[in-house]
């Protein structure tokens, strides 16, 4: 018998506009896009729209695609669950007041700062529904504000950038932040013989989202092919797909098939051993590795692997206490680097500040960090710190070496 | 047509977009899609801010335009403000890739049979060390649209076709990826012969076997010509955008016209008239597109611009206003941007060379005062031949500097469609070319 699914994808989005540390512009946008999916032996009928349409519409152009012959067999996923993590919405006036007060405060107090970016608000709420009882629905507002700045002396585009995202807008935290970075802009620092970087860690999951691929694990073109139940990290590393209410960051809680975890979180390296990797119902199917609820949600198309959301597990200690009265590197302005097919990493630093785990002290002078990822999650793994210093979210410690 | 408010600017882009994709990933169809969306942009401004609304609903455009005029503060004389009155009133239809060259006439069986070619090229289960590939389509087909108060009226289009692989190979404890694409702004001038892609096969085969990690340090490079592509855009494009300099004093005086920056070997064009990735007949504030020489023998030359950065600088509109869709803003972007051709042979570049490294190829760079390059597969130079294959991670060198350390630049120009520029959280096609070149020093890590 054939099955119908639906999913449907709305966002509101306002954004202020900042330029040269001057509001100059305002901008709203809603958006809906829907994909009508229908299945049948063996096959699934797809079709995606932006913008209203009905559902007879929608599932009759659904129907007519099942000559493509998209493979998709799996049995649809039920149940019912509906979670909105929204605190507050902010209207588009408040935006621009917003907007207006951070511009003020920034020229008054680092008036040789030039700022650009914007302040922004979004609501975005996904809902997946199916003729076999499934009904999930996820929403998430967040509003934030992105600048970069450049110093009136510097010959650099930019020098760095400020970022912070609410769900309940603070102004205060943001602009704590910004007197934090520059401030120590301008006071001259040494880098530190021993490199401890000090960072979000988001930039370096890249490389373990593509090494947990478990086609690729299952390939052997992984670097952790073959290491399934190995102890390839520290033992104070976790590492998590973490879309519980208290991580998730406008991360729905089911995948592109409709699968839930429970408690919202799957391990996948757990104190250091690798647990498996990651997958959707083809990829674990074809594989014969366990199914971990992963698909990507494709609103043209059927589901692939890939929608992971990782997170490294909190210890129980302080950036402070992990650095036990050592000093930390916090770079601000990297790029241009990365990871090599060895699992080589090298980051030219543009800005980073010296930084007491508290604190940032001066800005350093750029430098390229280096690094070997069984190293750095290895013996060279500090932790991840149980407060959000500065920048109002985790981050990482971590050992790393000087580049050339 | 619409009805505009007085006393304020107001346009308005509307794009309908058609795209389609085909691929196979280790054998399995892994995409298959035909997709149609329309979207437009409406813009209001009043001298002080810019007040944009984006839709689905081509319908609501003039509730748009009436809903954001009551917002604004009409003023009399918006047409005479600087920024507004350099705005060109254009009234054009230059839509090319009609009839034969139209990507939405392609069919899915020739994306099939497009697909099925490349995979058969690259011949992945004679290989043991592939273990892992994908081979793709796609094409993309625009209409835009442009209306403005002042009476521009623009339609154009735009359309871009990609094939190509990308694979992974292992062999013992060493994994290496290789990818191998063509695109072309119609199907007949698509060509991705079948020896390109074995060779790309046969070198990271090689590469996978054979590399040795880099020697970490400063050392001369020749850059090969898809490697000056992304150098050229990275290290100077990019400060060739003049919205970052606008009422900033320290970099106005740092490039300022006239100044020499480089080598007197060096010369950079930026145009969005060639039919490359980056074709822009008229930007997305209805500029005509112009020839901009960035660098002339190493002397600075223009800078791009878009309307605001024109207007308080005071130099002429270039045309590289642009936004990634209807959904953003326009800014300053590069188009098709370049570096010439010299007078000498890749090969005279290499021999020069005693001890260096020769950068096949790159994966991607950035742009500050400290330009990066992402090298893939590096072969070392000793005494002016190609030696063994090097991985290294990072090339990085000062755009201050480095444009005057090009002693050498070849002979064999050319220009790369397949890449994609971002800025401020935006994405444009771009295309990049240049020659073989040589540089004195680079730092390598």
């Amino acid at each position: 018998m054939m099955q119908r699914e639906k999913i449907s994808f709305t966002e509101q989005r306002s954004a202020v506009k900042i330029e040269e540390t001057a509001v100059t512009g305002f901008q709203r946008e809603e958006s809906e896009k829907y994909s009508f999916r229908v299945y049948d032996k063996g096959f699934a009928g797809i079709y995606f729209n932006v913008g209203k349409m009905t559902d007879d519409e929608g599932f009759g152009k659904a129907e007519k695609n099942l000559v493509l012959e998209r493979p998709y067999k799996y049995q649809l996923e039920s149940g019912v669950r509906s979670r909105d993590l929204t605190e507050e919405v902010l209207t588009d006036r408040q935006l621009i007041d917003i907007a207006n007060e951070t511009v003020a405060y920034l020229k008054e107090k680092h008036p040789e700062f030039t700022m650009n970016g914007s302040v922004a608000m979004r609501r975005k709420t996904v809902v997946q529904t199916n003729s076999a009882g499934l009904d999930l629905s996820d929403t998430d507002s967040i509003s934030g504000i992105g600048l970069s700045f450049k110093h009136r002396d510097s010959k650099d585009i930019s020098d760095g950038y400020l970022s912070m995202e609410f769900r309940t807008f603070d102004l205060k935290k943001f602009t704590d932040m910004a007197d934090e970075y520059l401030n120590a802009y301008l006071t001259p620092a040494e880098l530190p013989e021993e490199l401890i970087i000090q960072m979000q860690y988001y930039d370096l999951l890249n490389k373990l989202d593509e090494c947990l691929d478990a086609e690729r694990m299952a390939l052997g073109t992984s670097l952790f092919s073959g290491k399934t139940g190995q102890k390839i990290f520290s033992d104070r590393f976790t590492l998590a797909h973490d879309v519980s209410d208290k991580v998730s960051w406008g991360d729905p809680f089911f995948d592109g098939e409709g699968v839930t975890q429970d408690g919202d979180r799957r391990v996948f390296i757990d104190r250091g051993v690798l647990v498996s990797g990651y997958s959707d119902k083809h990829i674990a199917e074809k594989y014969g590795v366990p199914h971990t609820g992963n698909a990507w949600r494709r609103l043209s198309d059927i589901p692939v692997n890939g929608n992971v959301n990782l997170h490294i597990d909190r210890s129980e200690s302080t950036a402070k206490q992990l650095l036990d009265g050592r000093y930390s590197v916090f770079p601000v302005q990297y790029s241009g680097g990365g990871w090599n097919d060895k699992g080589g990493y090298a980051m030219p630093v543009q800005c980073a500040f010296l930084c007491d785990g508290g604190h940032f002290i001066g800005k350093l002078p750029p430098f390229t960090m280096k690094g070997e990822l069984f190293d750095m999650f290895g013996d060279g793994f500090i932790g991840v710190t149980s407060d959000d210093p500065i920048i109002k979210d985790k981050q990482v410690l971590l050992k790393m070496q000087y580049g050339k | 047509m619409y009805r505009f408010p007085e006393g304020l600017y107001c346009d308005v882009r509307i794009e309908r977009s058609s795209d389609a994709s085909y691929s196979i990933s280790n054998g399995e169809v892994s995409g298959d899609s035909e997709t149609a969306v329309t979207g437009a942009v409406i813009r209001v401004y009043d001298g002080d801010m810019w007040y944009n609304s984006v839709t689905n609903d081509i319908d609501s455009i003039q509730r748009e335009i009436d809903a954001l005029a009551e917002l604004a503060k009409p003023r009399a004389d918006i047409n005479e403000l600087p920024e507004v009155a350099v705005y060109e009133v254009n009234k054009v239809n230059v839509t090319v890739f009609g009839g034969e060259k139209d990507l939405r006439n392609v069919s899915r069986s020739k994306r099939i049979e497009l697909v099925n070619s490349v995979i058969k090229a690259l011949d992945p289960d004679s290989y043991d060390e592939i273990k892992n590939y994908r081979a793709a389509y796609s094409q993309g087909h625009t209409i835009k649209e442009f209306y403005s108060s002042k009476g521009a009226e623009i339609i154009q289009d735009y359309q871009s076709c990609t094939l190509g692989t990308a694979f992974e190979a292992a062999s013992g404890d060493n994994v290496c990826s290789g990818t191998e694409f063509a695109r072309a702004m119609s199907l007949d001038e698509l060509s991705l012969p079948d020896e390109k892609i074995k060779a790309k096969r046969d070198r990271v085969l090689d590469f996978l076997k054979n590399a040795v990690p880099v020697e970490a340090g400063e050392m001369t490079c020749v850059l090969a010509p898809v490697v000056t592509a992304m150098f050229t855009h990275e290290s100077f494009g990019h400060k060739s955008e003049a919205d970052f300099m606008l009422n900033d004093e320290t970099l106005r005086a740092e490039w300022v016209m006239g100044k020499t920056v480089g080598s007197s070997l060096v010369s950079i064009c930026d145009s969005g008239d060639m039919i490359n990735n980056g074709y822009v007949p008229y930007d997305d504030e209805g500029t005509r597109s112009k020839e901009t020489w960035l660098i002339k023998n190493g002397v600075l030359t223009g800078r791009l611009h878009d309307a605001k950065s024109a207007a308080v600088m005071g130099e002429e509109l270039t045309g590289n206003s642009r936004a990634e869709s209807y959904r953003f803003s326009p800014m300053v972007r590069m188009t098709n941007t370049y570096m010439s051709a010299g007078d000498t042979s890749p090969e005279e570049l290499i021999a020069g060379v005693k001890d260096g490294l020769y950068v096949y190829s790159v994966i991607y760079g950035t742009g500050n005062s400290t330009f990066t390059l992402k090298p893939h597969i590096c072969y070392r130079i000793r005494d002016g031949k190609l030696c063994e294959p090097v991985r290294a991670n990072v090339i990085t060198g000062s755009v201050f500097r480095t444009l005057f350390d090009i002693d050498g630049v070849g002979s064999d120009l050319e220009i790369f469609n397949t890449y994609t520029c971002g800025k401020n959280g935006q994405s444009v096609p771009v295309s990049a070319g240049g020659p073989t070149i040589r540089v004195r020093s680079l730092n390598v890590n």
